[in-house]
């Protein structure tokens, strides 16, 4: 059988986690939230020592590398694993207990043990961005992060875009203006990746769009739709409008 | 890097002698559920309690399992069943038994556990592997080759190349004790049930399918539940729990069905101004362990050869088996044809332009060349070979014919008391907008506003609707769905009639929603409904549909530039005209045509399944080394909905496919100087033909 990538996740697939927001500017690291390298290696390297994820802690400065923000939030690391254990998570602004072994994904418990499966997973090892959530403020594919490395953090998922009323953010509502959505099952990544793009860039050229949104997939075929909508939805003319009839 | 789109381009061009769609305005209706992440596709639901199926599968093209340890499987915390049923795999993914376990994890561990010993066989990876040598020609193309002003020989091949659907196939089962739900990812939600009963142990008319969304089928999700469904049955009815079987996405790589591969030999005799006198064509379809299915369809109506195919044969190897891919058979065949064709204009020093208007069947397509022509800027097209620079630009063209269905199928529409509208058939949306279109047909033939609609699709139950394939869905269903809303309207208006003593209902009408008398307002629609009976009313079908005239035709248009340094192709600007009748959803339809050509593109020169020719086993059965064309590879694509005099419905989702990868190829052809007659036309293939190797790898 061809090797599973979870069980033995080669540590540099985890620099396939794109970073959209530079440091310091909007939607960056630097913000509330976050994993310390030191509260982190504690963490996975109780569960590794058990664990098929020895390679991982051996690994950490690689792994950690894009999360070291200075100090951990809240009340130091933890000790978990190698049973599982109950967290919780900072998702949508609510505060979210959920029970995870040490090696579950962050889009394993969003999906498998929340309910939560507007992020979706198709290739399952960071390649199709279909699972794209904010962590952070920073664009990541869920699959390619672990659940209690998000312990801390703020993750927004396409669930939470819309305002508590329902109102739906300016790129929901402009995906369904320009029929930026076929069978619809990479849409919620591409929203949270357009919205991801809109944070950090107020006013995209095509150009941008175009590169911000190469981390994501779509089978159907809709990109000249979605680059339209995250156009209006940032306020510009969809370059590619309707000018025939 | 350049950006390629031009901002002065429409996406969207209407021809003037376009016809108005039903609906210009319209968005999907499924729209915000799928913006959201509240539509909940099969591959969602994660029931509570449910146990997850996991495949044990042959790791190799080809392999006998020596030994396995299935009590260290079964030892695995949450491991409920391990059972291994086959020895011997004949392909990469092919299945040989599976576990149930209390979670994907569990089962994942199980595999692992199992510790499977293979001992590997000999493989046939490709059709090269099986055809060892081309066939000698017949005495009649003997013939004509003999005497031949010019002649052209060329082998033509498209590789395996698997659907991709992003939604993996399967379907979960919620156990319910004297029922289950069925919740399947298909393109058929009635085929979807066959047999489930069986595995659950359970009379047919206990199990509902719900297919309300579908992430993507392309024609790998037709012909009932899949195996993967078939297994989560099973073990719900074993255990009498839910139960949950999807595949990952290395087996949706290898074993939910391929566009198979294919290779076309072409033997032309022609004179100097491209007549053809004489020839044949033979074909080959890579079927892997199928006994069929591998069609390479040349002559499907585009252009008139003269020539005769001499025959065709499904080949096997150590591969998965085909399902219909979007367009089976066709893009494969219209791939070397197009390419053909502009190797014959070459040979002339003829302008392919000339030469396909000259070879094609009817005006229709040379009203489209012209039309196309003029928005691609053919006039600006240099010489083939001609050209000497770094970055070479080339243009082609493709053309593209399909086939219709007949109206057929149920439908109903249902009126309530308070105004609002069900519109019901057995059919179901894989993203094709067929919720919309049913929605638009239903309003429009009923006369009131999209927004009082609602659509009930994606479930077994519901009047007998088409499966999602041969783009036959809307020319069956959208008729028949307009005569339920008729038949409803009338009925709406007798009761209108008799309530204002008037002797004759056809003085009446509904219009905008609001019912007229003589042309003039009546009454409201709230109001006209009020008056119905408690139950509402229920319109069927009466079998009064019918299709207009329409067609299937189609020409593209691709401008690309070719890297001379890195073998490199970048497509500049498609321009897709399509000939799809008359329009119910226009948004809907356009999206159709330009995922088409998203497709085709990425099929011309991106996607192959690579074996690996010892082993047999497909080395990127993934999404990175799989390629599929991504945003930045994005060329600017104008659809153009030919509608011209048509007032039938026809079908748009496959026909604009047919098209693209033979114009792709003839527009390298013209930017190189070289043909490269293999799919994808990948940079080292590019600059194989450069250098005059042929273009083979």
């Amino acid at each position: 059988m061809p090797e599973d990538p979870k069980l033995h996740r080669p540590v540099a697939r985890n620099e396939g986690t794109r970073l959209v927001g530079e440091p310091g500017g909007p939607g960056g690291p630097g913000g509330a939230g976050g994993v310390s390298r030191r509260s982190f290696i504690k963490t996975v390297g109780v569960s590794a020592a058990a664990s098929s994820l020895a390679a991982a802690a051996q690994g950490a400065g690689v792994l950690g590398a894009h999360l070291d923000e200075p100090e951990a939030k809240g009340s130091g690391p933890a000790m978990l694993g190698p049973e599982a254990a109950n967290i919780t998570l900072n998702i949508n602004g609510k505060s979210t207990p959920v029970r995870v072994e040490p090696a579950t994904t962050l889009l394993e418990a969003l999906r498998l043990h929340l309910s939560m499966t507007g992020a979706k997973e198709v290739c399952d090892r960071g390649a199709c961005g279909a699972c794209s959530v904010l962590v952070d403020g920073r664009l990541v594919t869920a699959c390619m992060l672990l659940a209690v490395d998000c312990i801390g953090s703020k993750i927004v998922t396409v669930e939470g875009l819309a305002s508590a009323d329902g109102k739906l953010d300016p790129v929901q509502e402009m995906f369904i203006k320009h029929d930026a959505l076929q069978c619809g099952f990479c849409t919620p990544g591409f929203v949270v990746a357009s919205r991801a793009l809109l944070n950090t860039t107020p006013k995209p050229t095509l150009t941008q769009i175009k590169r911000a949104l190469s981390g994501n997939i779509c089978r159907c075929g809709t990109y000249s739709n979605m680059f339209n909508a995250v156009l209006e939805a940032s306020g510009q003319a969809p370059v590619m409008d309707q000018k025939g009839a | 890097m350049l950006d390629h789109t031009p901002s002065d381009m429409p996406t969207t061009n209407r021809p003037a002698n376009a016809g108005s769609s039903l609906n210009d305005s319209a968005s999907r209706l499924d729209g915000p559920a799928k913006v959201t992440g509240a539509a909940k596709y099969g591959r969602d639901m994660h029931l509570p309690g449910a146990l997850y199926i996991a495949f044990v599968r042959c790791p190799y093209g080809a392999a006998t399992l020596d030994s396995f340890d299935e009590d260290a499987a079964r030892a695995v915390p949450g491991v409920v069943e391990v059972e291994v049923r086959g020895k011997e795999g004949k392909f990469h993914g092919q299945t040989l038994g599976r576990i149930v376990a209390e979670s994907p994890m569990a089962g994942k561990r199980a595999l692992r556990a199992l510790r499977c010993r293979w001992t590997r066989k000999a493989v046939r990876t490709s059709i090269a592997d099986s055809v060892d040598a081309l066939p000698e020609p017949s005495d009649r193309a003997s013939s004509a080759l003999d005497g031949a002003e010019l002649k052209l020989e060329a082998v033509y091949t498209t590789p395996v190349q698997p659907h991709s659907c992003l939604e993996t196939h399967g379907g979960a089962v919620e156990w319910k004790g004297d029922k289950a739900m069925v919740y399947a990812s298909t393109q058929g939600t009635n085929a979807a049930r066959e047999g489930l009963d069986k595995h659950l142990n359970l009379p047919q008319s206990s199990v509902e399918v719900v297919c309300e969304y579908v992430g993507g089928g392309f024609g790998s999700k037709l012909g009932g539940p899949s195996k993967e469904l078939q297994a989560a049955a099973a073990a719900a009815g074993k255990y009498k729990r839910s139960a949950y079987g999807f595949s990952n996405r290395s087996e949706e790589q290898i074993d939910t069905g391929m566009r198979p591969s294919s290779q076309t030999l072409a033997r032309v005799a022609f004179t100097k101004d491209g007549t053809i006198t004489g020839g044949e064509i033979h074909t080959w379809g890579g079927v892997g362990v199928a006994r069929g299915g591998g069609g390479c369809n040349v002559r499907a109506g585009r252009y008139k050869l003269g020539i005769k195919k001499a025959g065709h044969e499904d080949v096997g190897h150590n591969g998965g088996g085909p399902m219909p891919a979007r367009a089976p058979s066709f893009p494969q065949g219209a791939f070397a044809e197009e390419l053909l064709v502009d190797e014959i204009a070459f040979a002339c020093g003829m302008d392919p332009l000339a030469l396909k208007r000259k070879l094609v069947g009817q005006d229709v397509y040379r009203e489209m060349f012209d039309l196309g022509a003029k928005m691609i800027g053919w006039e600006k097209r240099k010489a083939t070979g001609s050209q000497t620079g770094t970055v070479r630009i080339g243009y082609g063209i493709g053309t593209a014919s399909w086939h219709s269905a007949s109206p057929g199928g149920e439908a109903a529409v249902v009126v309530h008391q308070d105004g609002s509208v069900e519109a019901l058939t057995g059919t179901q949306d894989p993203g094709t907008g067929t919720r919309t279109t049913m929605g638009i047909a239903a309003a429009s033939s009923l006369g009131v506003p999209l927004d009082l609609v609602a659509v009930r699709i994606g479930r077994s139950g519901l009047p007998r609707g088409p499966a999602s394939g041969g783009s036959s869905v809307t020319p069956m269903i959208a008729p028949t769905m307009m005569d339920a809303a008729e038949h409803a309207k009338e009925q709406i208006l007798e009761i209108v009639a008799t309530a204002a003593g008037a002797p004759d209902a056809r003085a009446f009408d509904i219009v905008d929603g609001v019912i007229t008398r003589d042309g003039k307002r009546h009454m409201a629609w709230a109001d006209a409904c009020r008056r119905l009976p408690a139950e509402g009313i229920t319109a069927r079908n009466r079998g009064r549909a019918a299709n207009g005239k329409g067609g299937n035709e189609g020409v593209q248009f691709v401008k690309l530039s070719v890297d001379a340094e890195t073998g490199v192709v970048h497509p500049l600007h498609v321009v897709a005209i399509q000939s799809c009748g008359r329009v119910i959803f226009r948004k809907g339809a356009e999206s159709q045509v330009i995922g088409a050509v998203i497709q085709g593109l990425s099929n011309a020169l991106f996607e192959r399944q690579v074996f690996d020719r010892n082993v047999g086993t497909v080395l990127n059965d993934n999404l990175e080394a799989y390629k599929i064309l991504g945003p930045y590879d994005m060329p600017h694509i104008e659809p153009v909905l030919w509608t011209h005099g048509q007032t039938g419905v026809r079908g748009i989702g496959e026909p604009p496919l047919v098209a693209t990868s033979g114009a792709v190829a003839c527009a390298v052809f013209n930017a190189v100087g070289a043909p490269v007659r293999d799919l994808p036309m990948t940079p080292d293939r590019v600059l194989g033909a450069l250098a005059g190797k042929g273009g083979r790898s």
